[in-house]
């Protein structure tokens, strides 16, 4: 059984059709990085993998349970799924500690000592065990999606998704994210990316989906689907970014 | 025929208007206190309630924002009792004072509430947090934040639109001054007098909450 | 002697409200004029002038309405300076308009970003004439929705010239108790027409308030 099915799913935003019956299934331990352009519904299929979007047809499955169905406890779902997004969306009146802490004290109960060698071991997990008592004004911008990125795993999840979270960051700053992401998928996580970041997937990810007018365009190996696009959408959204 | 200023009528009944003064401060502070508490209630209605308790709420705010503070002081007071319900001057000042800053601290609450933006929340639906969660943990603080200097103008606009429950003999400081005026005729006199007192409380209770904006939300 | 309350005592109180609305305008046109005044004070490029218009705003603004207008009403006449009673009103109303009126206008004029003074100056014109052709016709624009706003604060303000007798809903309202006994109901229909009088121009602000927004 698949972590995640999308089976025919369809999103429209009032008339606007975003997703036009997308289907994708992806296996525990998985590295699937998804691109194309603006408006090609990726953010919005990431979105509906943990409830943040309500859909209008089809199916999302996790780990077997129908997210999409209204009986689904999305809150208990939402402990095993982390997501990341492109700006960071820290808790800004929270300290560092407080901003990870927050989910495992009051969803899961953990008590303060425990959560705080948590923050401690997440931090040190992407760079920044020195920051635990800083406050999100006091990063910059790689800093605090990368502070994003431990608050997400001090839940522990099964499944990690990041929504472009390269794209608000300025250049110089991208390289630290990256990394993080790249250990992350040596220690085994599933991992889900919308993502810009083409020289990225070419290295880390298992499988590339590329997205085109709400529909799953083309998908394939990393390597093999970036290197020979079989369809014409697909060269000639690679040549505009490569270039 | 000139007029000798006489000050020294004023100051002689100082004791008395110190009564009144402590009336206008107890009256001023439960109103805000619990204008306050109507407030946060009413503003949270208002952005996570169902349809019916939203339109309640709304024509409650508009009533009371779009009538006189003395208007409904006297239907509280000389109006209820036709209906049953006696209060004393006292208690019917607190009621109307309440009743009135619950509302424009239900707007100005509203307004902080839904400032925050969605991304916020959504991060923490996200890691899991229930409705009640997110609003305690991730909301309020910011949107109180923000909000801050509106809910400290009102509540001086309050504490000096207390005077208005002179009108219906509540011995607060304006009654004071009345009073003092009705024996020593000093009309001139006894109310400059007052009105620096009241700027002098304005001016005091604005520095009390500059500085409990600087205790509980600057960091340090 | 008591009457029943009848359609007729409805009818004055609905007479009474152009009392209310009389006193609204002379206010609200003694307080643009004073509002005016404080507001390029408080901008104005020569500290002391800044000063006196923020003592004067800080003043008014700590002090109750009521104060104003037993020291006009009361305060006056007793030393001597014998004033109508509509003199007196105006004077109170305009007084406290004026630094509320003066306040919002003076943050509308702050809005416009620095870089549009800078502009002019660049062109080479004056303080008075890049107030006059640049600032005052934007910050015109965003002082509407609130001084509407104010206007109903205003209206509801009026109420207070019953206290020292002056005629209008509110004192019409008691009168009328007076006579009828019957308290609620004349207070609820007093509430009533300011309502009727207020809730209009409250939306009339939002309405602009957003059209604003929409339009910046």
């Amino acid at each position: 059984m698949s972590l995640v099915e999308l089976k025919d799913v369809v999103k429209r935003y009032g008339n606007n059709t975003v997703l036009n019956g997308v289907s994708l299934g992806v296996e525990k331990g998985e590295i699937i990085a998804i691109i194309g352009r603006s408006g090609s519904g990726k953010s919005t299929m990431l979105r509906c993998i943990n409830g943040l979007e309500p859909i209008q047809g089809g199916s999302v499955a996790f780990d077997g349970r129908i997210v999409n169905d209204p009986a689904t406890d999305l809150r208990e779902l939402r402990q095993h799924v982390g997501i990341v997004f492109q700006s960071f969306n820290l808790f800004p009146h929270l300290s560092v500690e407080k901003n990870i802490t927050l989910a495992p004290k009051v969803v899961k109960g953990m008590q303060q000592s425990e959560a705080r060698l948590l923050a401690e071991a997440v931090l040190r997990k992407v760079g920044l065990g020195e920051k635990i008592d800083a406050f999100p004004d006091q990063l910059s911008g790689g800093q605090q999606q990368r502070v994003a990125i431990a608050r997400s795993l001090a839940m522990q999840p099964v499944l990690m998704l990041f929504d472009e979270i390269t794209s608000a960051l300025d250049p110089e700053l991208v390289g630290e994210v990256l990394k993080v992401l790249e250990e992350m998928a040596r220690d085994g996580m599933t991992m889900i990316l919308v993502t810009h970041e083409i020289g990225f997937a070419r290295k880390v990810a298992n499988r590339v989906v590329f997205m085109h007018q709400g529909k799953i365009w083309e998908q394939g190996p990393a390597a093999a689907t970036l290197g020979n696009p079989n369809t014409p959408e697909l060269e000639t959204f690679l040549s505009a970014v490569l270039h | 025929m000139t007029y000798r200023f006489n000050f020294r009528d004023v100051f002689a009944a100082w004791e008395f208007l110190l009564d009144g003064l402590v009336l206008t401060l107890q009256l001023s502070l439960v109103s805000i206190v619990c204008g306050l508490l109507i407030g946060i209630a009413g503003a949270a209605a208002r952005v996570h309630g169902g349809p019916w308790l939203k339109t309640l709420v709304a024509t409650y705010v508009e009533v009371i924002r779009n009538t006189p503070l003395i208007v409904q002081l006297f239907l509280i007071f000389f109006g209820l009792p036709s209906a049953g319900i006696k209060f004393d001057a006292n208690t019917a000042a607190m009621v109307a004072l309440t009743i009135n800053l619950g509302a424009y601290s239900t707007e100005i609450l509203r307004a902080g509430l839904e400032a925050i933006p969605r991304s916020q929340i959504e991060a923490g639906q996200a890691l899991g947090l229930s409705g009640l969660q997110i609003f305690r943990y991730v909301v309020i603080f910011p949107a109180f934040r923000l909000i801050y200097p509106a809910l400290a103008s009102q509540f001086v606009l309050l504490m000096l639109a207390t005077s208005v429950v002179s009108q219906i003999s509540a011995q607060d400081l304006f009654h004071a001054a009345s009073i003092v005026q009705s024996r020593t005729f000093r009309d001139f006199e006894i109310y400059t007098v007052i009105a620096a007192a009241y700027l002098a409380l304005a001016l005091a209770l604005r520095f009390l909450l500059g500085l409990l904006y600087q205790l509980v939300f600057v960091r340090r | 002697m008591i009457r029943e309350l009848a359609l007729i005592d409805v009818l004055y109180l609905i007479a009474a409200m152009r009392w209310t609305l009389a006193l609204t305008a002379i206010a609200f046109l003694g307080g643009a004029f004073f509002g005016l005044f404080i507001a390029l004070l408080r901008i104005a490029p020569f500290a002391p002038a800044r000063w006196l218009g923020a003592a004067y705003v800080n003043a008014v603004q700590g002090t109750p309405l009521l104060a104003w207008l037993f020291v006009f009403f009361f305060g006056l006449s007793i030393v001597g300076v014998t004033v109508s009673p509509w003199i007196a009103a105006a004077a109170a109303y305009s007084i406290y308009a004026g630094a509320f009126l003066g306040e919002i206008w003076r943050g509308c004029l702050q809005a416009i970003p620095q870089t549009q003074w800078e502009a002019g100056a660049s062109l080479g014109l004056s303080f008075s004439a890049q107030l006059r052709y640049i600032i005052v016709p934007q910050a015109f624009r965003l002082a509407i929705p609130p001084t509407v706003g104010f206007l109903v604060q205003l209206i509801k303000n009026t109420s207070l010239a019953a206290v020292v007798g002056f005629i209008e809903l509110t004192r019409e309202g008691q009168l009328t108790t007076a006579t009828t006994f019957r308290p609620f109901t004349v207070y609820l229909i007093v509430a009533a027409l300011y309502f009727a009088l207020c809730f209009p121009l409250t939306q009339v602000s939002r309405r602009l308030e957003r059209r604003l927004h929409v339009a910046r």
